[in-house]
């Protein structure tokens, strides 16, 4: 037998860690693209790879070897280290996610609260990156970031409480195990997954919330004066924040890795996570832009109220 | 939101795009393009290198010892050469891939096979 | 506090380089203040170099847009000094490629206000139909973009009845395609939260700044060419001039796809009418002494251009005022008070085509002085150097 260590060590590095979850991410990327391409008639990535599934990968690698430029005036150690940490933070609750199994490779009561804590230290690492930059695209952007966040956080996390009350678990595990016995959420709480839907795109900043990157409007928004390998790193927790989103969705609303026939959990969980990353692509290819004043008022107006009501029917 | 009848139809269409270098274009009928000399029959009268707006034709020599530089880099497919050429000279193509890596490569040379015989024939 | 953000010459929501140099506090646009000149080209010099028939291309490339609203414009002025009067069939075929290149611009400027709004799929969506336009007009001229159709005296090709029938059925599947984005534009949540009661401009101020084109008319001021002053075939063909009340972004929207329609329709009727004849008479090279002014109805606006000869095979002046020079300061008007967000619609809501609009930048070489005049100014010096002829 090998020992439990070394089985762990290769959980963490390979499946269903580290190595997995770039594999994941890159192909939720692609996948991403393909689709908003399909959508508009488009081909989308071609060339690399059978039918460009590895433009991810390509692209990821391009960046790294690019120049990488620090503007003199930006805060140096600020700079260069958010972009680290924006990719550490969007990766580190994808472990806390049960994917291959009913429970996470880590998993703790209360690991919900961690997980949305984290999202939001993620936007707060945007912010600073923003700032850091002192840009007048980023300055805007940073501030963009940081309202947008006022307005989708919150009903976020009460769409997230609800499957939590549910199955009285904190923990995204012990709601995957609940959702076994009983039917999904999504059936019950139809509204809290519409809600946690729309606001999770607004975290994943993509049309049509795309407002603190808005290209047409300030260039790139808080992305402005990142370049090279600290724009690949941007990039890339970009895609693990899509990872992400699409698997909160399935292990809250849709049961995670749970089926009837087919082999193995994970199977179901990928299944899962394609209709999901389905949907957002569709979403992004449906709308135009909001203007931040008009998400801010979307999400205090219908949003939370709509958060609220679900989870008043949930208690009843 | 209008929109999404429009978008699950495209999902199942071809993309409206070509793959340009395997699939190619097809030319309409009376594209104007890349202009062509058939040399032998230039009378050599500088019509058309005095329309060219954008002055893409040489003329080199006299009466039917003439030839022609054209400089496709210039050229802008007007077709004015191929209408005011009184012996049907120019012709237009339908070559409409010209994109080329230097300027010579993109500079052609119309000249005559045999200009002396040619000479006589014409009898001047 | 108010923050000073350059809008351009490099930015990714304008296509051409001007520089709005936008005072912001808080989101909202306090003051602005257009610099044009990156792109000056001396069209109006090299056109003195050139005769007349050498022009017809060089106006042509003024604009990659409204190419052959330029060019027939400029073809109406030597016209005009010439004292000729071209074939019918031939004003019917400008006519005809005139509304396709209407349409042409009216479906690129939708995907283009649908991208400044992060609308993509518009984006896509419209320009692959405007693909079909493009097959429409290539079919007649052998072109896509520069038609080389026009010249002095009629046009080059003509509409042969072979290629009759593939143009009707174009112009239907275009027609639904234009009644498809009207009813999204109208539908969609988005579309509208980002168009409706943006950039508003009303019609005192769009009198008062001389705004052309959809833009006055979106202003609820039925002012267009076609109708005023009709050139072409325009005075035989029936067609309404459309208005719209909202003076907003949205209602230019619906001017513009209003305006698709109309021009399928002009375009059925022409061809439907087409007259038999020639389409060109043959003019002598040189043009007489004389000036003429004339004006064209683009797709963005009015354009003008006015040609001096003398008699000789070249002009001795060529002047354009193209429609975005004339929209500038209605566009600056209307981005007073807006949303940083909403710069970019706004903007792009006059349809903006930068390259026409280059003729004000002074430079004078000796000093290495760059100035730039006002239409006071302008008149000034006009009138100062006229005199001293
Ligand atoms: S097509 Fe026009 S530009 Fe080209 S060579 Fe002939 S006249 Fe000159
Ligand atoms: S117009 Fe024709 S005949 Fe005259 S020089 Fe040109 S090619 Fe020769």
């Amino acid at each position: 037998m090998v020992p439990q260590e070394i089985v762990t060590l290769l959980q963490v590095f390979l499946f269903p860690g580290f190595l997995f979850l770039f594999c994941l991410a890159f192909f939720s990327d692609w996948m991403d693209r393909k689709l908003v391409a399909k959508f508009q008639n488009r081909y989308g990535p071609l060339y690399t790879g059978p039918k460009g599934i590895l433009q991810p990968v390509a692209d990821f690698f391009k960046l790294l070897a690019k120049e990488d430029i620090i503007p003199i005036a930006a805060d140096k150690t600020v700079f260069s280290v958010v972009p680290m940490l924006v990719l550490a933070l969007s990766m580190t609750p994808l472990f806390l996610i049960p994917m291959i199994d009913y429970s996470a490779l880590i998993w703790f009561e209360g690991d919900l609260i961690v997980i949305m804590f984290i999202t939001t230290l993620v936007i707060v690492a945007m912010f600073m990156g923003a700032w850091a930059s002192t840009n007048r695209f980023s300055t805007i952007g940073g501030m963009r970031v940081g309202l947008q966040m006022l307005g989708y956080e919150i009903p976020m996390t009460i769409a997230m409480i609800g499957p939590a009350i549910s199955s009285k678990s904190l923990s995204v595990s012990g709601i995957v195990q609940s959702q076994a016995v009983g039917i999904w959420y999504v059936i019950t709480q139809p509204l809290g997954f519409a809600v946690a839907l729309i606001c999770l795109l607004a975290h994943l900043q993509r049309v049509p919330f795309d407002v603190p990157e808005a290209e047409s409007e300030i260039v790139a928004g808080w992305l402005v004066e990142f370049s090279g390998k600290k724009l690949a790193l941007l990039k890339l927790s970009k895609n693990f924040e899509l990872v992400l989103a699409g698997s909160l969705l399935v292990s809250l609303f849709l049961g995670g890795p749970l089926g009837f026939w087919l082999p193995h959990p994970s199977v179901y969980f990928f299944l899962k996570l394609i209709v999901c990353i389905f949907i957002l692509s569709n979403l992004r290819a449906l709308f135009a832009r909001f203007r931040i004043d008009q998400v801010l008022e979307g999400a205090w107006k219908y949003l939370t109220p709509l958060a609220l009501l679900q989870i008043i029917l949930v208690v009843i | 939101m209008a929109m999404e009848r429009e978008l699950l139809k495209s999902l199942a269409k071809k993309p409206a795009t070509l793959c340009y270098p395997s699939e190619k274009a097809t030319p309409v009928e009376g594209i104007r393009a890349k202009v062509a000399w058939d040399i032998e029959k230039c009378i050599g009268c500088g019509l058309c290198p005095q329309i060219c707006p954008s002055k893409a034709i040489e003329l080199t020599g006299k009466g039917s010892e003439a030839e022609i530089t054209y400089y496709l880099d210039r050229c802008l497919f007007c077709g004015e050469c191929v209408d005011v050429c009184p012996t049907k000279t120019i012709k237009t193509t339908s070559e409409f891939e010209l994109a080329f890596t230097s300027r010579t490569e993109a500079t052609i040379h119309y000249k005559r096979s045999k200009p002396s015989s040619n000479r006589k024939e014409k009898g001047c | 506090m108010a923050t000073r953000i350059p809008f351009g010459p490099q930015h990714p929501a304008l296509k051409e380089p001007i520089n709005f140099m936008c005072e912001v506090s808080d989101e909202k646009v306090l003051s602005v203040r257009p610099r044009l000149g990156y792109i000056h080209r001396g069209v109006e010099k090299l056109a003195e170099n050139r005769t007349y028939n050498q022009n017809l291309y060089l106006i042509e490339r003024i604009c990659g847009i409204c190419a052959f609203a330029h060019v027939t414009c400029f073809s109406q002025a030597v016209e005009e000094i010439l004292n000729i009067e071209i074939p019918s069939r031939a004003k019917y075929i400008r006519t005809i490629l005139a509304e396709m290149e209407r349409i042409q611009n009216h479906f690129l400027w939708l995907g283009d206000v649908g991208h400044e709004m992060g609308f993509n799929t518009l984006f896509m969506y419209s320009w692959r139909d405007r693909e079909l336009v493009l097959q429409l007009i290539e079919n007649i001229s052998g072109k896509r973009v520069n038609y080389a159709m026009n010249t002095i005296g009629g046009v080059r090709r003509d509409i042969t009845s072979m290629i009759m029938p593939s143009l009707k059925e174009g112009l239907n599947h275009l027609e639904e395609r234009a009644k498809y984005y009207t009813e999204m534009c109208t539908k969609d949540p988005t579309v509208l939260r980002r168009t409706v009661g943006v950039g508003m401009l009303s019609p005192s101020d769009a009198l008062e700044l001389c705004a052309v084109g959809p833009t006055i008319r979106a202003s609820g001021i039925p002012r267009d060419v076609r109708a005023d002053d009709p050139y072409a075939a325009y005075e035989e063909i029936p067609f309404k001039v459309i208005t719209y009340d909202g003076r907003d972004v949205a209602s230019r929207l619906m001017v513009r796809l209003d305006e698709v329609l109309e021009s399928i329709s002009i375009i059925r009727y022409a061809l439907d009418n087409l007259p038999n004849g020639d389409v060109r008479v043959r003019v002598p090279r040189r043009v007489p002494k004389g000036e003429a002014v004339s004006l064209v109805e683009a797709p963005r606006g009015e354009d003008l251009h006015y040609v001096r000869a003398d008699g000789t095979e070249k002009p001795v002046r060529v002047k354009v005022r193209a429609p975005t020079l004339a929209n500038i300061p209605t566009l600056c008007k209307m981005l007073i008070g807006e949303n940083i967000a909403d710069i970019p619609v706004v903007i792009a809501g006059i349809d903006p085509c930068i390259a026409c609009a280059e003729r004000l930048v002074f430079v004078d070489t000796a000093t290495r002085k760059r100035w730039m005049w006002n239409k006071q100014e302008l008149r000034k010096y006009a009138t100062k150097w006229y005199r001293k002829k």
